[in-house]
């Protein structure tokens, strides 16, 4: 029994799931006009989670042949049928979101019955609310979902609103919009939608502006992703654990010579001005870096065949050598920003990808905020900065990030100014392959504000970038 | 950086410094390629230099109120060039300290005997009192450092307290230094095979000034 629990706490202790490899799945189903956008709205804005999506199955229609798309202009087509939809395609869809992929969900224009050949991308997303008729008609998609809800709103006054929102919004006719429900929108809504009511976890009368039911199914749903965020937690807490030394081939610090003991106590005098905060901070920046570019990959040729290098004394030179592949530059917004200066006059044309990722301020869990990257491949060498590694955490999401992006975690190299032990040992447990590159690695006990107290000293405080930006 | 001789330190051989060295060297590389590259090996060769003056404790408080027994500088520092590869190495010192003074020292080779001559000397009045960064990015014969230092030496300024820069040196010239000048601290880049019979460093990288300036 003890033993079985010490493999867990390893096996937990050797990997990272971040939040979006589990996101949770809502489901919301309903007639048209039933209210279940209104629905959808509340739930974000109450439950108040960094990274929410909203999937409407809209983007899922057919496109419609020529034929087709002139009778449905007539009102005499009829999309209100589960096969006007393509739920291979939704399954494809929310399959990958499900497994946290980055996913790309079609666009599609009902002005022309076709999807547009643009998509919108999801990647990241902690929680997903997928809306539409037929949410909960395909027994599939039903097992992807955490919450199952059924909006039921009384047929007369979907129709109502259906009506009002039609004739106001869409510019169309009385008599068309009349036509459509009799023909198309009632049949299918009692013959294929309200069966559907039977597959829910909840089913909400009349809609958004029934609160007791709204509150309930918001307080569960809260409590559903409390649970999950304590899990995530738990889990970056255990990558915390020592279960191997860190590996000195792979975690790499400054040599501490005078340079770097001055800079040091200089960017830790509250009394340096903030003209020289920046400047010293830069100035290590700049060994910093240079550091950090060797250890990505170098090659002796990058011609083919290869060409001798020749001095302008006519010396050909032995021992040649090229930095074999791009290098990338991410940041952690803002902390990662500091070192951008610096690097910019290393590499002047240096693509840079940012991440946003906070921490909750009352459980210190880090959440995805946004993400801009540029095209990132298997080849890419990636310089990743933060200021400051403290607890990890978020390091650790962002090289999650990257690795989901395509980046091989061997061309991952992190740099950062103040480390602290604790903090390195999660990202290698987590990342055995990345490169740690840091000019000061603190031996004190750093880490997440729920899961140990943490102690009041310079390094557990993020500092660096409110000095160098002026902010404190 | 390593030790080789006494007092004669040359930076890490890391990929890095390979690589740069790699595309100086190159006669196709363009200038500003040229100009670019070098200061990147400048920068290292200043940082390192740097590293060589003396430090005293210093103990400061953070902004948690903590207290951190840290560092800082002692003694007073100036650049002293040599005209005109030398002043290519300036806005690499100026780039870590911001308004180091700047002596120049101005020599050239006579016509007629082969032999440097001093043409011109402007230095801080107290350069005795500070430490001496000599600036001078190739080390070939020696003859112009040589010169400069005798010229600095005259001034008052001790040999313990000159750090010469250098980004390529000749093993020739490393063995001037070390015979004449044992107490000079020497940092250069790389050492290389040897001297040509025109008296310039092989494989080199050619005329550092000429690549740098006019080329």
């Amino acid at each position: 029994m003890a033993e079985q629990h010490s493999t867990s706490l390893t096996q937990l202790a050797t990997r990272y799931i971040p939040p979006w490899k589990s996101p949770y799945i809502i489901g919301i189903a309903g007639f048209s006009g039933s209210g279940k956008t209104t629905v959808a709205q509340k739930i974000i804005q109450e439950i108040n989670e960094p990274w929410t999506v909203l999937l409407s199955l809209d983007n899922f229609y057919r496109p419609l042949t020529k034929e087709q798309s002139d009778m449905a202009f007539v009102n005499e087509w009829d999309l209100d049928r589960p096969e006007a939809i393509d739920m291979d395609m939704i399954y494809d869809c929310i399959k990958s979101l499900k497994e946290g992929k980055k996913t790309k969900i079609p666009v599609y224009s009902f002005a022309k019955h076709a999807r547009t050949g643009q998509y919108i991308t999801i990647y990241g997303a902690n929680v997903i609310i997928i809306e539409g008729l037929y949410t909960l008609y395909n027994p599939d998609l039903l097992k992807f979902m955490d919450c199952k809800v059924y909006v039921d709103t009384d047929l007369d006054i979907c129709y109502t609103r259906r009506l009002l929102r039609d004739m106001a919004e869409r510019g169309r006719d009385l008599s068309g919009i009349i036509k459509q429900w009799d023909s198309f929108v009632k049949p299918n809504s009692v013959r294929n939608v309200r069966p559907t009511m039977q597959n829910a976890d909840v089913i909400i009368p009349r809609g958004s502006d029934n609160t007791i039911a709204m509150d309930f199914l918001i307080e569960h749903i809260r409590r559903q992703l409390d649970a999950k965020s304590a899990e995530h937690l738990v889990q970056l807490k255990a990558l915390g654990n020592e279960i191997r030394p860190i590996d000195l081939s792979k975690v790499h610090v400054l040599p501490s010579n005078n340079q770097i003991k001055v800079i040091k106590t200089i960017l830790l005098n509250r009394d340096t001005l903030n003209d020289d905060f920046i400047f010293y901070f830069n100035r290590v920046a700049s060994t910093l870096i240079t550091h950090a570019l060797d250890f990505v990959e170098y090659v002796p040729h990058l011609d083919d065949p290869p060409q001798p290098v020749i001095t302008p004394t006519g010396a050909v030179v032995k021992d040649t050598i090229f930095i074999k592949n791009e290098i990338i530059a991410v940041d952690i917004i803002r902390a990662g920003d500091c070192f951008i200066p610096s690097l910019k006059k290393i590499i002047p044309g240096v693509k840079v990808g940012k991440l946003l990722i906070q921490s909750d301020s009352r459980t210190g869990e880090p959440h995805l905020h946004t993400e801009k990257l540029p095209d990132l491949n298997k080849n890419c060498n990636v310089l990743l900065f933060d200021a400051q590694i403290i607890s990890g955490a978020a390091a650790t999401m962002a090289i999650k990030v990257l690795i989901d992006y395509g980046v091989q975690e061997s061309n991952v190299i992190m740099c950062s100014y103040l480390a602290s032990e604790t903090g390195v040992r999660r990202i290698t447990n987590a990342f055995p392959e990345i490169t740690v590159v840091a000019a000061t690695l603190s031996h004190s006990n750093h880490s997440l504000k729920e899961v140990d107290h943490d102690t009041d000293s310079w390094m557990a405080n993020r500092f660096i970038d409110s000095r160098y930006f002026g902010t404190d | 950086m390593t030790e080789v001789y006494h007092n004669i330190f040359k930076l890490r051989l890391s990929n890095q410094l390979r690589c740069l060295y790699t595309i100086i060297r190159d006669e196709k590389t363009s200038r500003a390629d040229f100009v670019f590259y070098s200061d990147r090996i400048i920068r290292l060769l200043v940082e390192e230099g740097l590293n060589q003056l003396p430090v005293k404790s210093k103990t400061i408080l953070t902004p948690t109120g903590s207290t951190y027994h840290g560092f800082e500088f002692e003694g007073k520092i100036c650049g002293v060039s040599i005209i005109r590869a030398g002043e290519s190495m300036e806005q690499g010192l100026r780039a870590c300290c911001r308004s180091v003074r700047l002596g120049k020292i101005l020599i050239q080779r006579d016509e007629e005997t082969a032999l440097p001559k001093l043409f011109y000397v402007k230095l801080p009045t107290d350069i005795s009192k500070r430490y001496v960064l000599l600036l001078d990015p190739l080390l070939a014969t020696g003859g112009s450092a040589c010169m400069a230092i005798d010229v600095l030496k005259q001034k008052g300024v001790s040999e313990d307290r000159i750090i010469f820069l250098n980004v390529l040196a000749s093993p020739e010239g490393i063995e001037v230094f070390r015979s004449k000048y044992p107490k000079i601290k020497v940092i250069t880049g790389m050492v290389d095979d040897g001297l040509n019979e025109h008296k310039y460093v092989i494989p080199g990288v050619g005329d550092f000034g000429d690549r740098y300036y006019c080329i």
